[in-house]
């Protein structure tokens, strides 16, 4: 067992810090150190993309990142999507009106890498989405209505609008 | 005081539901999406610790010595427990079948890779995974069993030695004549089937905090729990505590599908507590150990099938003969699986003789337990195998060939040979939605023409039945005694008219929440935001199952509208009292209680719930103020099997039709998809969108069955599916666009007509794939009886196939 250090960086726009050994995942980071527990891990061995988070605007596996690589970063999960005074974010928004998730487990994971492929194609094809969630588990929905999920919030999003809201 | 629930919508106090019917948005979602929802591994409680488990890695191993010296020495680590602990402070586990049962950590020998041999709690979960590091074992390796055929042979190596074989039980159900039926039938076919184990994986694996009072004697275990009440029972027998000083607090999950056991780690954290004086242990499953030694694995089935028909295409006559290997010891309840398809053991069809003769056999392979769908699926992959190759043999059109068989509209409720009783149906008009839907005709022309261009499509129609509703009674028939299961609900209406409905059962995905806040908002003419659901423990929670077996929805709106009914009965007095008139001349509607014939004679809900709660004074004598009833709610008219394991068990029948296009690679072996359609029926559909989902995640994961997951195995019972790099799940690549439509006969039995329909279309989507791989198979002259069909088996079947010399 090596030393914990400091690690820092800003998440959902706020700085944080907190200790983690050179071991310690960025999942177990953010959700222990961080208390940010609405990432969650389904696998922890990179397949499911359930613990899904924004690393600098790119979507990443936690699970499969330590936190002092992560050290310096600009993070954002799921909790940083909503409006503080709870309004919802509009990918979130979209995901209830089409039903997009049952247990809800899988759900951060899936807003998260969303969230970039609308940032980068704001207007995506069925194909193209499946090319980005193809690495996203879902056991509960048969992904049908998260496809739609992800058509509603493209068009919500539309008029420009940043799906990560920055 | 006799309550009444309606079975019709018209029977609600409502003018027309503006909720019931219709594709709400769910009240769990807003919590969810933005991640507030709590799950079991997002709970820190002061003092908790973390534990890892040692696990086997032999599948058959006698343990001779365990050092935890090093390990109990390392900074952090607070508690050890071996086999020891588990043979000083526990029981072995309850099972079905009965008496196979070992402890929850491997006291003599391992029976199979991934059962505990020792735990460590520590003040991490890292520190405590170096702990267990730190714990030499000395195993002597046995011979292990892998199959259950050499596990029944005299002279094989014992699972459980003192149980003198490897049979678990061996069993043969026979309902009617069935030896006549087959030696007057005019064609008789059969054939073997092998289905490979498959399981849940849900999403979130399980989890538990244990907290031992050493004290007080009372043991609180906290997870992702789906059926508190029976957890908690479990834990009143594996620790020999009295019944009320077990608690079990159930926090939403991700998923369950049935695998949600994690009893094993439960009982280890358990003793990890107890241990460690007290202090909450919290152990987290990952995904191996939910995969290796999780409640994770089901149906490993070999089956011999036959069915007798007559000329004119009837079937007659069904056999079926099951091996399934159950793994070490039924403390996962996997045997239950085996039972539940004397539910619909004859599918929709009208077949008047059956027989089954079931054996159940311990291998040193994973315990099995439930798995959405429970043990049907596999049993009608079989029957709708059979039933295309009969049809195929007479050459009759597969969807004629089952249209002749059907169970028809005006001959229920329709008892089957195997006992269960069927509510309602109309299978033909579900069949033709269905090949309307998909263009039948077309398809087999498309199909024609595709093999003139040498391309291989295939195309299955199959139908199943999904039971709805469960009961205990039918699973008595592997050991697991009971009739009856219970669901209520407490509904309270406050001063100012909001209402708050107590139940014992948590989040899980199916929408209940949303569902109970539709029936409410219905009942008292309230808005569904006006409702709040209180989840609660099984100290304070009324009786309660939880989800399973396709019953929730259904016994939860009996709960709701029991309780509602009792409601509306005081009030009516109440109001009565008031309007000084008699209750009979009181009526509920739209949120108002009138006096009948006198217009503007009324009160609202919750100015009558108001006065019951600040002026009892002025109530009628006698009358209870609390604007507040329970009402427990059971399925009426079940009562223990017979001597054939016949009862009514199942209260509903849904049923489906799904039509399936596939496309088989020649060169690969892999089948794709091109279509899928289905036409199901469960009664009233009291939140469509709902229903939906449950229907594409089922279809979803009997494509997963039937051509991707497999938890396989080696000759010396070694698992090799231990990573989602093995075990395969559907991902959105995977599956195609599912287009469905419905059918709805209410249910003339169940609250409000609707028909348990969670598990849903798990029933129907295996045996329609495969019916589609084997209809396109049959152009070459083979068949795939192994599932799932993956690439490398079809593969291997083509090859086999252009082999062979041709008309042979
Ligand atoms: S938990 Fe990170 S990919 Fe599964
Ligand atoms: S909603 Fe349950 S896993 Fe996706």
């Amino acid at each position: 067992m090596t030393m914990a250090r400091q690690v820092r960086m800003t998440v959902n726009g706020a700085a944080c810090e907190g200790l983690a050994e050179p071991r310690t995942t960025l999942a177990d980071f953010l959700r222990g150190e961080l208390e940010l527990t609405g990432t969650h891990v389904g696998c922890e061995h990179g397949v499911c993309g359930v613990c899904t988070v924004l690393l600098d605007g790119r979507a990443i596996r936690s699970c499969l990142m330590l936190a002092v690589q992560a050290d310096g970063a600009d993070v954002t999960t799921v909790e940083g999507l909503a409006e503080p005074d709870g309004k919802l974010h509009p990918i979130q928004e979209a995901f209830v009106e089409e039903h997009g998730l049952q247990c809800g487990y899988c759900t951060p994971g899936f807003l998260m890498a969303i969230c970039e492929l609308l940032e980068s194609n704001p207007s995506p094809s069925d194909e193209e989405i499946k090319d980005v969630l193809g690495g996203q588990i879902c056991r509960c929905t048969g992904y049908q209505s998260i496809l739609r999920s992800v058509h509603s919030a493209a068009a919500k999003l539309g008029g420009g609008r940043s799906a990560t809201g920055a | 005081m006799a309550v009444e629930i309606p079975t019709e919508l018209e029977d609600l106090p409502t003018s027309k539901p503006h909720w019931i019917g219709r594709e709400v948005k769910r009240v769990e979602d807003p919590s969810l999406v933005t991640g507030r929802t709590e799950f079991i591994d997002d709970v820190v409680l002061p003092r908790m610790l973390h534990c890892a488990i040692l696990r086997s890695p032999f599948a058959h191993a006698r343990i001779s010595k365990i050092d935890t010296r090093e390990a109990e020495a390392l900074p952090g680590v607070l508690a050890v427990v071996t086999g020891e602990d588990a043979l000083r402070w526990s029981y072995p586990a309850v099972t079905a079948p009965e008496g196979w049962g070992t402890h929850c950590i491997a006291t003599d020998k391992a029976r199979y890779v991934g059962e505990p041999v020792a735990a460590v709690a520590a003040t991490s979960r890292y520190v405590a995974e170096d702990a267990i590091e730190l714990i030499t074992v000395d195993y002597e390796p046995l011979q292990a069993v892998a199959d259950p055929f050499e596990a029944m042979k005299e002279g094989s190596p014992l699972v459980i030695e003192e149980k003198g074989s490897n049979v678990m039980l061996q069993r043969t159900f026979t309902w009617g004549d069935v030896d006549e039926a087959f030696a007057a039938a005019d064609h008789v076919f059969s054939e073997k089937f092998r289905w490979n184990r498959v399981g849940a994986n849900p999403t979130e694996t399980f989890g538990a905090i244990c907290e031992w009072d050493p004290m007080d004697l009372n043991l609180t275990v906290r997870g992702s729990i789906q059926s508190a009440s029976n957890f908690g029972l479990g834990r009143v027998a594996t620790f020999g505590l009295p019944s009320n000083r077990v608690n079990i607090i159930s926090y939403a999950h991700g998923g369950s599908f049935g695998g949600k056991g994690g009893t094993r780690g439960t009982d280890v954290a358990c003793l990890l507590s107890r241990k460690a004086g007290g202090r909450p242990v919290k152990w987290i499953e990952d995904r191996m150990e939910y995969l290796t030694a999780g409640g994770s694995q089901a149906w490993d089935r070999h089956y011999e099938a036959s069915i007798a028909v007559r000329a004119d295409g009837v079937v007659t006559g069904l056999r079926v003969k099951l091996v399934n290997d159950i793994g070490a010891t039924g403390e996962g309840f996997g045997a239950i699986n085996t039972a539940k398809p004397l539910a619909a053991f004859t599918g929709p069809y009208t077949i008047a003789v059956a027989q089954y003769d079931l054996t159940l056999t311990a291998s040193n392979k994973l315990p099995e337990s439930p798995c959405r769908g429970m043990g049907p699926p596999p049993h009608f992959f079989v029957l709708e195998q059979m039933m295309d190759i009969a049809a195929r043999a007479l050459d009759v059109d597969p969807a004629e060939f089952r249209r002749r068989n059907f169970i028809r509209a005006d001959q229920f409720p329709y008892t089957i040979p195997s006992g269960n009783e069927y509510d309602s149906g109309s299978y033909e008009e579900v069949l033709d939605k269905a090949l309307e839907l998909a263009g039948y005709a077309e398809l087999r022309r498309q199909q024609a023409e595709a093999l003139e261009q040498g391309r291989l499509l295939g195309i299955g129609v199959a139908s199943a039945i999904e039971p709805g509703v469960f009961d205990l009674n039918v699973y008595s028939v592997v050991g697991m005694q009971g009739t009856g299961v219970p669901e209520g609900a407490t509904v309270s209406i406050d001063i100012l008219g909001m209402v708050t409905v107590r139940v014992g059962f948590t989040l899980e995905g199916q929408g209940q929440y949303t569902l109970v806040s539709q029936i409410i908002a219905d009942y008292f003419g309230v808005e569904m935001d006006s409702v709040r659901i209180a989840p609660l423990d099984t100290r304070s929670a009324p009786p309660s199952f939880g989800p399973g077996g396709s019953r929730l929805g259904v016994a939860i709106t009996g709960a709701v509208l029991g309780a509602c009914e009792r409601i509306r009965e005081k009030m009516a007095i109440v109001t009565a009292g008031l309007m000084q008139t008699e209750p009979a001349n009181i009526e509920l509607m739209d949120g108002r209680f009138r006096v009948k014939g006198v217009p503007g004679a009324e009160m609202t809900v919750a100015e009558v719930a108001g006065t019951m709660l600040a002026r009892s004074d002025l109530l009628p004598p006698g009358i209870d103020p609390r604007p507040e009833a329970t009402h427990v709610w059971t399925a009426p008219g079940r009562a223990p099997v017979d001597e054939e394991g016949r009862t009514k068990s199942y209260l509903t029948a849904a049923q489906a039709v799904h039509v399936v296009l596939v496309e088989i690679d020649r060169e690969t072996g892999q089948v794709e998809i091109l279509k899928y359609c289905l036409c199901d029926d469960c009664g009233t559909r009291l939140n469509p969108a709902t229903v939906e989902g449950q229907t594409d995640g089922s279809v979803v994961q009997g494509i997963g069955a039937a051509l991707l997951e497999e938890y396989a195995y080696d000759d010396e019972a070694q698992p090799l599916s231990t990573t989602f790099m093995e075990y395969l799940l559907p991902t959105i690549n995977d599956v195609p666009l599912i287009e469905k439509v419905a059918v709805v006969t209410p249910s003339p039995f169940a609250p409000l007509g609707a028909k348990g329909c969670g598990e849903g279309a798990m029933h129907t989507t295996p045996a329609a794939v495969m019916c589609a791989v084997n209809d396109a198979l049959a152009q070459l002259g083979t068949r795939a009886t192994e599932v799932p069909a993956a690439p490398h088996r079809v593969w291997k079947l083509i090859r086999e196939a252009n082999e062979k010399p041709q008309g042979a």
